[in-house]
């Protein structure tokens, strides 16, 4: 999976060459087997620029999109409710954004929320309770109906996501091993869901990004517990009624065998 | 040593699964409940979502109950015939239960209705039989004599049509309390994750007045019907049940369900009671009262973004 990148010899020596960047995942598969407990997401990558100019590198993972509902607690009568809960798209199911210096140092506001880079720049948007209408003479105006207090919902979606140890920022998670080589090491925790995740690598040159390069990962199940996945999610009722006569067979048994004693 | 479950895509600790369903098979084997109501807290305390701990806990109920019910019916303390009656009131209440809670779990309202639901009954119950079995207790300490138990059956049990003869029970009483009171149950466990033994026994005892002897075994002998059937429910509708979490739980559930039923002869009826109450009461309690606090994290994730 080394990306086909021409060395830097080959880079034509002239002003203004581009710069450009290349990198590859030690292991694109992170194997969940009964022993998972998390893994480690190793990344080299190199940065080809012939002027030398001071870079830095941004690797954003990204796991499988899943519409996330939340609701807010208030107090009702003396006790706490749940308000009706708040559908949000595009939150990714993982997110760390790992760069050589914290986001905010390397570029301004609307590169990154331009780029996605950093947890607080995802677009994550709640369609169901938008609307368009005319305000103050402008027409087609995007109104939430969650009102003022949209950006209060849309920071608790981040930060209870952070507190499962989803979603990370690390300022220092990418390191320049040697010139113009880097190394990143992202940590996926055991909750990480299951699916395809993108990886972006992100060359930042005087605040702009000037290269990049995708690479994708995949966290998979195998053995018995891509099996009894599978089974649960294909054929529920067959699994259902074979998880059930299991169960009784083991209550049954036991009973059997203390029986003898 | 921890150990992946496929279902629930987390990681927990199996030892210490295998001791709590020990713990929780014990107690179930002790007074004739399922234990549901203990087990499905402390999956969701550990980190397991509410879902698949409501799911895959019937499996266990289920397993254990049947280790149980075994026992019970060596004993001749199981009506079968009561218990198929309790059993199809359960199975209508369940199926209505189950779409209760998908349609609750959609409007966001389910962690509310399942903290009442444990506040309300596990503490009136709890309450109510703490009472009860406290003032038995200290009767016999100081050798009172028992108040006169108001023996006489409710009328209306006599009243209504469809009587049915129980032989087990040594009853002679209509099929419409037991079904309403199966009905009731069934839909009790399919919200609050319980097999409901904990409402089935002093009703039985209260309402029915079955004979104590048959209260327990015929209780443990509905629970596997209904549980059984909310198992396969949850699995086919949801896809939440976990094999390998209700594995490591029904291996120490069994056993100490064994352990359970042979201890609880051991014991005065009314300390087991007072024991019981106090359990019931206490999780009740330690469920419900968090409505009332203000919560340090006013949002909430809600799993099943599908509802």
């Amino acid at each position: 999976m080394a990306a086909a990148q021409p060395p830097p010899a080959l880079v034509p020596l002239q002003t203004g060459a581009q710069p450009a960047i290349s990198a590859a995942l030690t292991d694109a598969t992170v194997r969940v087997s009964s022993d998972f407990r998390g893994d480690k997401i190793v990344l080299y990558g190199a940065v080809f620029d012939p002027m030398a100019r001071p870079s830095d590198v941004v690797v954003i993972v990204r796991g499988p999109e899943e519409p996330v509902r939340i609701a807010r607690k208030s107090k009702i009568a003396g006790v706490w409710i749940n308000s009706r809960p708040v559908v949000f798209q595009g939150a990714p199911g993982f997110y760390i954004a790992a760069s050589t210096r914290p986001l905010d140092e390397i570029a301004r506001f609307a590169v990154l929320r331009k780029l996605e880079a950093g947890v607080d720049h995802l677009a994550i948007h709640a369609p169901a309770e938008q609307r368009t209408e005319t305000r103050y003479g402008i027409r087609d105006m995007v109104v939430s109906s969650l009102g003022a207090d949209y950006f209060d919902w849309r920071t608790a979606v981040i930060r209870l996501k952070e507190t499962a140890g989803l979603y990370d920022t690390n300022g220092h998670g990418v390191r320049f091993v040697d010139k113009g080589l880097f190394r990143a090491e992202i940590a996926l925790p055991a909750e990480a869901p299951i699916g395809r995740y993108d990886v972006r690598i992100l060359l930042f040159q005087n605040g702009q990004p000037v290269s990049e390069k995708d690479r994708s990962l995949t966290v998979e199940q195998v053995g018995l517990e891509r099996a009894l996945y599978l089974w649960a999610h294909q054929r529920p009722w067959s699994y259902g009624l074979a998880a059930m006569a299991f169960a009784l067979a083991a209550g049954w048994a036991a009973s059997s065998a203390f029986r003898r004693n | 040593m921890d150990i992946y479950l496929p279902i629930a895509e987390v990681s927990v600790n199996a030892p210490l699964l295998v001791a709590l369903g020990a713990l929780v098979g014990f107690i179930s084997g002790l007074f004739g409940i399922g234990g549901g109501f203990l087990m499905t807290p402390v999956l969701v305390f550990l980190g397991i979502p509410p879902a698949v701990a409501v799911a895959s806990m019937s499996n266990h109920v289920a397993a254990s109950s049947m280790s149980s019910v075994i026992s019970y019916s060596r004993r001749r303390s199981v009506d079968f015939r009561m218990g198929g009656v309790l059993a199809g009131g359960g199975v209508v209440g369940a199926i209505v239960g189950v779409e209760i809670f998908r349609w609750l779990r959609l409007i966001g309202q389910a962690d509310l209705v399942v903290a009442l639901s444990y506040l309300i009954f596990l503490g009136v119950i709890g309450g109510l039989m703490l009472w009860e079995s406290l003032g038995a207790i200290l009767r016999r300490r100081r050798n009172a004599p028992a108040p006169p138990r108001k023996d006489r059956r409710p009328p209306w049990l006599y009243g209504l049509p469809l009587k049915l003869r129980f032989p087990r029970s040594r009853l002679y009483i209509s099929v419409i309390p037991p079904i309403l009171l199966g009905a009731f149950v069934g839909v009790l466990s399919a919200i609050m994750g319980v097999g409901g033994g904990f409402i089935l026994v002093p009703a039985m005892i209260y309402i029915l007045r079955m004979p104590a002897s048959v209260v327990v075994g015929t209780s443990l002998f509905q629970i596997i019907i209904t549980t059984a059937l909310t198992g396969v429910l949850q699995a086919g509708r949801n896809q939440t049940v976990d094999i390998v979490l209700a594995l490591l739980l029904l291996v120490g559930g069994v056993l100490g369900a064994q352990f359970g039923a042979r201890a609880s002869t051991r014991f005065r009826a009314e300390e087991l009671r007072a024991l019981l109450a106090f359990i019931v009461l206490m999780v009740g309690l330690r469920m419900g009262l968090g409505l009332f606090f203000t919560p340090h994290e006013p949002f909430v994730l809600m799993s099943g973004a599908g509802g």
